[in-house]
Protein backbone atom coordinates (compact mmCIF):
# COMPACT_ATOMS: atom_id res chain seq x y z
CA UNK A 1 0.00 0.00 0.00
CA UNK A 2 0.98 3.66 -1.01
CA UNK A 3 2.85 5.94 1.63
CA UNK A 4 0.92 8.50 2.55
CA UNK A 5 2.78 11.93 3.34
CA UNK A 6 1.69 15.44 3.56
CA UNK A 7 3.55 18.35 4.29
CA UNK A 8 2.87 20.72 6.83
CA UNK A 9 1.02 24.25 7.11
CA UNK A 10 0.78 27.12 9.92
CA UNK A 11 -2.58 25.15 11.00
CA UNK A 12 -1.81 21.18 9.84
CA UNK A 13 0.30 18.61 10.84
CA UNK A 14 2.82 17.12 9.05
CA UNK A 15 1.71 13.49 7.93
CA UNK A 16 3.87 11.18 7.37
CA UNK A 17 2.50 7.40 7.16
CA UNK A 18 5.01 5.01 6.00
CA UNK A 19 2.94 2.30 5.93
CA UNK A 20 5.79 -0.21 4.03
CA UNK A 21 7.83 0.10 7.52
CA UNK A 22 4.87 0.22 10.07
CA UNK A 23 6.17 4.15 11.23
CA UNK A 24 3.82 6.56 11.38
CA UNK A 25 4.10 10.31 12.18
CA UNK A 26 2.02 13.17 13.16
CA UNK A 27 4.28 16.22 13.94
CA UNK A 28 3.52 19.80 14.02
CA UNK A 29 -0.02 21.77 14.85
CA UNK A 30 -3.54 21.36 14.08
CA UNK A 31 -6.06 23.37 13.92
CA UNK A 32 -7.43 23.91 10.35
CA UNK A 33 -10.97 24.89 9.69
CA UNK A 34 -12.73 21.99 9.04
CA UNK A 35 -11.01 19.02 10.69
CA UNK A 36 -13.14 16.18 9.39
CA UNK A 37 -12.30 17.36 6.02
CA UNK A 38 -8.29 17.59 6.76
CA UNK A 39 -8.14 14.16 8.60
CA UNK A 40 -10.72 12.18 6.60
CA UNK A 41 -8.27 10.83 4.09
CA UNK A 42 -5.87 10.06 6.22
CA UNK A 43 -8.50 7.95 8.57
CA UNK A 44 -9.49 6.22 5.27
CA UNK A 45 -5.67 5.31 4.51
CA UNK A 46 -5.36 4.05 8.19
CA UNK A 47 -8.76 2.13 7.72
CA UNK A 48 -7.02 0.50 4.29
CA UNK A 49 -3.90 -0.25 6.11
CA UNK A 50 -4.59 -1.58 9.50
CA UNK A 51 -6.79 -5.07 8.63
CA UNK A 52 -3.85 -5.97 6.25
CA UNK A 53 -1.47 -6.35 8.91
CA UNK A 54 -0.87 -9.87 11.05
CA UNK A 55 0.96 -9.65 14.64
CA UNK A 56 2.73 -6.18 13.60
CA UNK A 57 4.57 -3.83 15.29
CA UNK A 58 3.23 -0.85 14.67
CA UNK A 59 4.98 2.75 15.95
CA UNK A 60 2.94 5.89 15.83
CA UNK A 61 4.79 8.77 16.86
CA UNK A 62 3.04 12.24 17.85
CA UNK A 63 4.14 15.79 18.54
CA UNK A 64 1.94 17.87 17.81
CA UNK A 65 2.31 20.98 19.79
CA UNK A 66 -1.41 22.49 19.54
CA UNK A 67 -4.08 21.36 18.15
CA UNK A 68 -8.35 22.57 18.43
CA UNK A 69 -11.20 21.08 19.95
CA UNK A 70 -12.27 19.94 16.56
CA UNK A 71 -8.73 18.13 15.69
CA UNK A 72 -9.08 16.37 18.94
CA UNK A 73 -11.96 14.54 18.48
CA UNK A 74 -10.60 13.66 15.35
CA UNK A 75 -7.43 12.43 16.71
CA UNK A 76 -9.52 10.37 19.62
CA UNK A 77 -11.30 8.65 17.00
CA UNK A 78 -8.06 7.60 15.13
CA UNK A 79 -6.49 6.21 18.27
CA UNK A 80 -9.71 4.26 18.16
CA UNK A 81 -8.23 2.77 15.28
CA UNK A 82 -5.30 2.02 16.07
CA UNK A 83 -6.40 0.28 19.82
CA UNK A 84 -8.73 -1.87 17.24
CA UNK A 85 -5.40 -2.95 15.35
CA UNK A 86 -3.71 -4.03 18.73
CA UNK A 87 -7.07 -5.76 20.37
CA UNK A 88 -6.42 -7.60 16.75
CA UNK A 89 -3.10 -9.18 17.86
CA UNK A 90 -1.05 -6.25 16.49
CA UNK A 91 1.55 -4.42 18.53
CA UNK A 92 1.16 -0.93 18.56
CA UNK A 93 3.38 1.76 20.25
CA UNK A 94 2.27 5.11 20.48
CA UNK A 95 4.75 7.71 21.19
CA UNK A 96 3.46 10.58 22.89
CA UNK A 97 5.86 13.56 22.53
CA UNK A 98 5.30 16.87 24.68
CA UNK A 99 6.84 20.22 25.60
CA UNK A 100 8.14 19.31 29.23
CA UNK A 101 6.12 21.71 30.98
CA UNK A 102 2.89 21.47 28.59
CA UNK A 103 0.43 19.83 30.98
CA UNK A 104 -2.77 19.46 28.72
CA UNK A 105 -0.89 17.77 26.23
CA UNK A 106 0.18 15.46 28.75
CA UNK A 107 -3.15 15.01 30.36
CA UNK A 108 -4.85 14.58 27.25
CA UNK A 109 -2.13 11.64 26.20
CA UNK A 110 -2.92 10.00 29.44
CA UNK A 111 -6.81 10.13 28.93
CA UNK A 112 -5.91 8.11 25.31
CA UNK A 113 -3.47 5.59 27.11
CA UNK A 114 -6.66 5.42 29.74
CA UNK A 115 -8.95 5.27 27.06
CA UNK A 116 -7.34 2.46 25.20
CA UNK A 117 -4.85 -0.13 27.10
CA UNK A 118 -4.26 -1.89 24.11
CA UNK A 119 -1.76 0.64 22.93
CA UNK A 120 2.00 0.50 24.10
CA UNK A 121 1.93 4.41 25.32
CA UNK A 122 5.02 6.09 26.36
CA UNK A 123 5.11 9.94 26.82
CA UNK A 124 8.25 11.37 25.84
CA UNK A 125 9.13 14.73 27.04
CA UNK A 126 10.85 17.49 25.18
CA UNK A 127 13.05 19.33 26.90
CA UNK A 128 12.96 23.09 25.53
CA UNK B 1 -10.56 59.27 11.65
CA UNK B 2 -8.00 62.04 12.31
CA UNK B 3 -4.42 61.11 12.94
CA UNK B 4 -5.01 62.82 16.59
CA UNK B 5 -7.81 60.57 16.92
CA UNK B 6 -5.29 57.55 15.48
CA UNK B 7 -3.19 58.68 18.07
CA UNK B 8 -5.66 58.55 20.78
CA UNK B 9 -7.34 54.98 19.88
CA UNK B 10 -3.13 53.66 19.94
CA UNK B 11 -2.51 55.40 23.35
CA UNK B 12 -5.95 53.54 24.69
CA UNK B 13 -4.48 50.55 23.90
CA UNK B 14 -1.14 50.77 24.86
CA UNK B 15 -2.20 52.20 28.53
CA UNK B 16 -4.81 48.74 28.51
CA UNK B 17 -1.80 46.92 27.50
CA UNK B 18 -3.46 45.12 24.63
CA UNK B 19 -1.22 42.71 22.85
CA UNK B 20 -2.97 42.31 19.85
CA UNK B 21 -6.56 43.52 18.10
CA UNK B 22 -8.54 42.88 15.13
CA UNK B 23 -11.57 43.74 13.35
CA UNK B 24 -13.45 42.92 10.46
CA UNK B 25 -13.62 39.60 8.33
CA UNK B 26 -12.60 36.26 9.70
CA UNK B 27 -11.39 33.19 7.70
CA UNK B 28 -9.13 30.99 8.47
CA UNK B 29 -6.21 32.44 6.76
CA UNK B 30 -6.81 35.23 8.75
CA UNK B 31 -6.68 32.72 11.61
CA UNK B 32 -3.80 31.32 10.90
CA UNK B 33 -1.76 34.60 10.01
CA UNK B 34 -3.23 36.34 13.31
CA UNK B 35 -1.94 33.40 14.91
CA UNK B 36 1.09 33.61 14.10
CA UNK B 37 1.61 37.01 14.85
CA UNK B 38 0.40 36.48 18.18
CA UNK B 39 2.92 33.93 18.70
CA UNK B 40 5.48 36.25 17.81
CA UNK B 41 4.21 38.07 20.65
CA UNK B 42 3.87 35.59 23.04
CA UNK B 43 7.00 34.42 22.49
CA UNK B 44 8.74 37.85 23.93
CA UNK B 45 6.35 37.47 26.87
CA UNK B 46 7.27 36.63 30.28
CA UNK B 47 4.56 33.23 30.73
CA UNK B 48 4.69 29.46 31.03
CA UNK B 49 4.76 27.16 28.35
CA UNK B 50 1.26 26.74 29.40
CA UNK B 51 -0.24 29.93 29.50
CA UNK B 52 0.66 30.60 26.20
CA UNK B 53 -0.57 26.96 25.02
CA UNK B 54 -4.36 28.42 26.26
CA UNK B 55 -3.95 31.51 25.37
CA UNK B 56 -3.46 30.32 21.86
CA UNK B 57 -5.87 27.44 21.89
CA UNK B 58 -8.57 30.42 23.18
CA UNK B 59 -7.83 32.43 20.71
CA UNK B 60 -8.02 29.89 18.06
CA UNK B 61 -11.41 28.58 19.43
CA UNK B 62 -12.82 32.11 19.96
CA UNK B 63 -11.37 33.07 16.30
CA UNK B 64 -13.19 29.84 14.69
CA UNK B 65 -16.29 30.48 16.70
CA UNK B 66 -16.17 33.64 14.49
CA UNK B 67 -15.07 32.30 11.20
CA UNK B 68 -18.11 29.45 11.42
CA UNK B 69 -20.89 31.41 13.43
CA UNK B 70 -20.88 34.96 13.34
CA UNK B 71 -24.31 36.15 11.47
CA UNK B 72 -22.26 38.73 9.28
CA UNK B 73 -20.84 36.16 6.75
CA UNK B 74 -19.71 36.32 3.01
CA UNK B 75 -20.43 33.02 2.44
CA UNK B 76 -23.24 30.91 1.89
CA UNK B 77 -24.60 29.65 5.63
CA UNK B 78 -24.69 26.07 4.33
CA UNK B 79 -20.58 26.36 3.58
CA UNK B 80 -18.74 24.20 5.93
CA UNK B 81 -15.18 25.63 4.06
CA UNK B 82 -13.84 28.62 3.06
CA UNK B 83 -16.23 30.59 5.68
CA UNK B 84 -15.57 34.41 5.64
CA UNK B 85 -17.66 36.21 8.72
CA UNK B 86 -17.13 39.33 10.41
CA UNK B 87 -16.03 39.72 14.31
CA UNK B 88 -13.41 41.44 16.37
CA UNK B 89 -11.07 39.93 18.91
CA UNK B 90 -8.37 41.35 21.23
CA UNK B 91 -5.93 40.08 23.56
CA UNK B 92 -4.54 42.05 26.35
CA UNK B 93 -3.24 42.29 29.96
CA UNK B 94 -4.46 43.65 33.30
CA UNK B 95 -3.52 42.61 36.75
CA UNK B 96 -1.02 39.74 35.50
CA UNK B 97 -3.23 38.11 33.25
CA UNK B 98 -3.66 37.92 30.20
CA UNK B 99 -7.10 37.51 28.37
CA UNK B 100 -8.98 37.40 25.27
CA UNK B 101 -12.22 39.07 24.40
CA UNK B 102 -14.11 38.07 21.05
CA UNK B 103 -16.95 40.01 19.85
CA UNK B 104 -19.44 38.79 16.69
CA UNK B 105 -22.88 39.73 15.34
CA UNK B 106 -25.43 36.76 16.02
CA UNK B 107 -28.89 36.40 15.29
CA UNK B 108 -31.77 37.02 18.01
CA UNK B 109 -32.63 34.19 18.80
CA UNK B 110 -29.02 32.73 19.06
CA UNK B 111 -28.82 34.52 22.22
CA UNK B 112 -31.09 32.02 24.33
CA UNK B 113 -29.12 29.41 22.70
CA UNK B 114 -25.64 30.43 23.82
CA UNK B 115 -27.05 31.31 27.10
CA UNK B 116 -27.94 28.08 28.00
CA UNK B 117 -24.59 26.61 27.05
CA UNK B 118 -22.28 29.26 28.49
CA UNK B 119 -24.20 30.35 31.83
CA UNK B 120 -23.84 26.50 33.72
CA UNK B 121 -19.89 26.74 32.15
CA UNK B 122 -19.73 29.84 34.75
CA UNK B 123 -20.57 27.87 37.90
CA UNK B 124 -18.84 24.65 37.46
CA UNK B 125 -15.34 24.14 38.97
CA UNK B 126 -12.23 22.94 36.90
CA UNK B 127 -12.57 19.66 37.75
CA UNK B 128 -16.40 19.67 36.61
CA UNK B 129 -15.32 21.49 33.41
CA UNK B 130 -12.58 18.38 32.68
CA UNK B 131 -15.61 16.11 33.55
CA UNK B 132 -17.94 17.50 31.04
CA UNK B 133 -15.44 18.17 28.16
CA UNK B 134 -14.37 14.46 28.64
CA UNK B 135 -17.83 12.95 28.39
CA UNK B 136 -18.71 15.51 24.94
CA UNK B 137 -15.36 14.55 23.80
CA UNK B 138 -16.40 11.01 23.46
CA UNK B 139 -20.47 11.80 22.84
CA UNK B 140 -21.64 12.13 19.37
CA UNK B 141 -21.11 15.50 17.70
CA UNK B 142 -24.22 18.30 17.94
CA UNK B 143 -26.58 18.70 15.18
CA UNK B 144 -25.95 22.72 13.76
CA UNK B 145 -21.93 21.99 15.22
CA UNK B 146 -19.34 22.95 12.12
CA UNK B 147 -16.90 21.52 14.83
CA UNK B 148 -16.86 19.17 17.93
CA UNK B 149 -19.17 21.04 19.78
CA UNK B 150 -16.37 21.55 22.36
CA UNK B 151 -15.44 25.31 21.68
CA UNK B 152 -16.93 26.64 24.56
CA UNK B 153 -16.00 24.42 26.78
CA UNK B 154 -12.47 24.44 25.60
CA UNK B 155 -12.49 28.26 26.23
CA UNK B 156 -13.97 27.69 29.85
CA UNK B 157 -11.12 24.56 30.68
CA UNK B 158 -8.60 26.95 29.68
CA UNK B 159 -9.39 30.29 31.32
CA UNK B 160 -8.61 30.26 35.05
CA UNK B 161 -11.17 32.34 36.05
CA UNK B 162 -15.10 31.66 35.34
CA UNK B 163 -15.56 33.04 31.23
CA UNK B 164 -17.96 36.22 31.23
CA UNK B 165 -20.35 37.04 28.33
CA UNK B 166 -22.80 39.16 27.48
CA UNK B 167 -25.24 40.14 24.37
CA UNK B 168 -26.03 43.93 23.20
CA UNK B 169 -28.38 44.66 21.00
CA UNK B 170 -27.94 46.98 18.03
CA UNK B 171 -29.18 48.71 15.42
CA UNK B 172 -27.82 48.59 12.45
CA UNK B 173 -28.45 49.54 8.50
CA UNK B 174 -29.95 46.48 7.87
CA UNK B 175 -31.94 46.67 11.03
CA UNK B 176 -31.69 45.22 14.30
CA UNK B 177 -28.77 42.82 15.34
CA UNK B 178 -27.39 41.60 18.99
CA UNK B 179 -23.69 41.62 19.50
CA UNK B 180 -22.27 38.16 21.60
CA UNK B 181 -19.17 39.16 23.27
CA UNK B 182 -17.02 36.79 25.15
CA UNK B 183 -14.15 36.73 27.56
CA UNK B 184 -11.55 34.63 28.99
CA UNK B 185 -9.08 34.86 30.93
CA UNK B 186 -5.96 32.91 31.14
Amino acid sequence: MQNLYIAPTSSTPEVNFQFDQHQLSLRGESYPENAQAFFGPIMQAVQNYLPSLQSTQVTVDVQLAYFNSSSTKVLLELFSLFNDAAVAGNYVTLNWHYIEDDETILEFGQEVADDFTALDFHPCALVE
Amino acid sequence: MSLTDFHRFKELARQENVVFYYTGYFSQSIVTAMGDSLRLRLSSLDASQTARRKLFSVFVEMAQNVVHYSADHLTATDESDHEIRMGSLWVGEADGHYYVVCANPISSEGAAHIRAKLEPLRTMTNDEIKALYKEKLRAEGEAGSKGAGLGFLTVARDSSNPIEFDFVDETGTAGPFTTFYLKATI
